[in-house]
């Protein structure tokens, strides 16, 4: 059986408007890819990035640093496509 | 497409009271221009521009001005206007056609009506229905509903549920405009969707067979025809790769050359899809009276977003 990996990490939200409904979309479909748990959030009150209505809770805005843990095996993968969308500014600017 | 004499008169026999004086065998002739002619300036001798290619409606304003001609000048007139080869002519109040009027229509071969109506009232009318008969039309895929007014298109793959979510809208107090296959015609910048005269108000339930919708539930539960407003896809779940999460982005569809919004909704065990029809076609009745729940969400989150980050 394959071995359960755990990320922890901090990420930085770059993009203007910050995580709003588009942003949280798109985290959506790309954490849906991946087999993984993913939550992001700030300390004490993270939520899945499966969820839409959960991301928009975690008051992503420009210049907030969120905490991102990532558990299961594909869980680099899913984080590299996590880090370009925040790098990427989600493609908004 | 041109529509022929004989769809005029079989379509207007009662709708225009449009009887046929001469020209049984010329019926075949198209009326190449959807539209109507008074022809009294043409009487006047005034031939520079003559719209020919529409039927020709002798009124009382004709009529008068024909009789205070002499005989000759009356003559050569009309058979001016014959010359030019009209599709048909029609006089309107029931009147007898002069002598001369129906020797030319013989002579050119072209066909002569008459009807009962007022002259207004006739090219009102006439004119709808040249409209009506030539405009786009398509049957399409689809079972056709109504929920609270909005249109709304059920599509999908055979045995994916659209009927059965009809069905269940139907329980709810919805109504049935077409099962599974829908006439669509396109009035001017709208398009009406309603079912074929045959199978009109029936619906194939898989495992019940075809049931006869109003004997089940009632008039109400019917609709003869229905502005089409939305379609609604009904398709497999597969991931959430293509799904649309947010309701900022629609997607366009075009029937008979109209776009109109485009929701594609998955299916999967556990989602009531008679539910989310109906969220999807009543939050649609919201955008309409201005009230875009998703932009105006977006738009709170951006401003508390942007004020936070400039703290």
């Amino acid at each position: 059986m394959a071995e359960e990996k755990v990320i922890l990490c901090e990420i930085e939200v770059l993009n203007k408007y910050g995580i709003h409904a588009r942003p949280a979309a798109l985290l959506v479909k790309t954490a849906g890819k991946f087999a993984c748990d993913i939550f992001i959030g700030k300390k004490g009150e993270e939520v899945s990035a499966k969820s839409i209505m959960g991301l928009l809770t975690i008051e992503g805005y420009q210049g907030a640093k969120l905490r991102v843990r990532i558990v299961g095996r594909d869980a680099e993968e899913a984080l590299a496509e996590i880090t370009e969308l925040f790098e990427k500014k989600f493609f908004e600017e | 497409m041109a529509i022929t004499l004989k769809e005029l008169l079989d379509n207007g026999a009662e709708r225009l009271s449009l009887e046929l004086v001469w020209g049984e065998g010329r019926l075949d002739r198209p009326i190449e221009e959807k539209a109507i002619n008074r022809p009294g300036l043409a009487l006047t001798g005034f031939f520079q521009y003559f719209a020919q290619r529409r039927l020709q409606v002798f009124g009382l304003a004709e009529f008068t001005y024909l009789k205070s001609l002499s005989t000759e000048d009356r003559a050569v007139r009309l058979r001016e206007m014959f010359e030019k080869n009209v599709p048909a002519v029609i006089i309107s109040r029931n009147r007898n056609p002069l002598p001369e009027l129906r020797a030319l229509a013989e002579e050119y071969g072209t066909p002569l009506f008459r009807t009962a109506m007022i002259t207004s009232h006739f090219v009102n009318e006439c004119t709808l229905l040249l409209e009506e008969l030539t405009a786009p039309h398509d049957r399409i895929q689809g079972t056709m509903l109504e929920i609270m007014g909005i249109g709304v298109l059920l599509q999908g793959q055979a045995g994916i549920g659209k009927s059965e979510t009809a069905l269940s809208l139907i329980g709810r107090g919805y109504s049935l405009v077409a099962d599974d296959v829908t006439e669509m015609v396109r009035t001017g910048g709208r398009v009406m969707a309603f079912a074929h005269e045959l199978t009109r108000y029936h619906m194939e339930i898989r495992g019940v067979g075809i049931v006869h919708v109003p004997s089940l539930f009632g008039v109400s539960a019917i609709r003869r025809d229905a502005m089409l407003d939305m379609v609604v896809n009904l398709h497999p779940y597969k991931n959430d790769a293509d799904e649309e999460r947010t309701g900022l982005e629609p997607t366009e569809i075009e029937i008979l050359g109209v776009k109109f919004p485009y929701f594609s909704l998955p299916v999967s065990s556990g989602r009531d899809m008679a539910n989310i029809v109906e969220a999807v076609a009543l939050n649609y009745k919201l955008k309409l009276l201005g009230h875009d729940a998703a932009k105006e969400l977006d738009e709170k989150l951006i401003g508390n977003f942007l004020r936070k980050a400039a703290k």
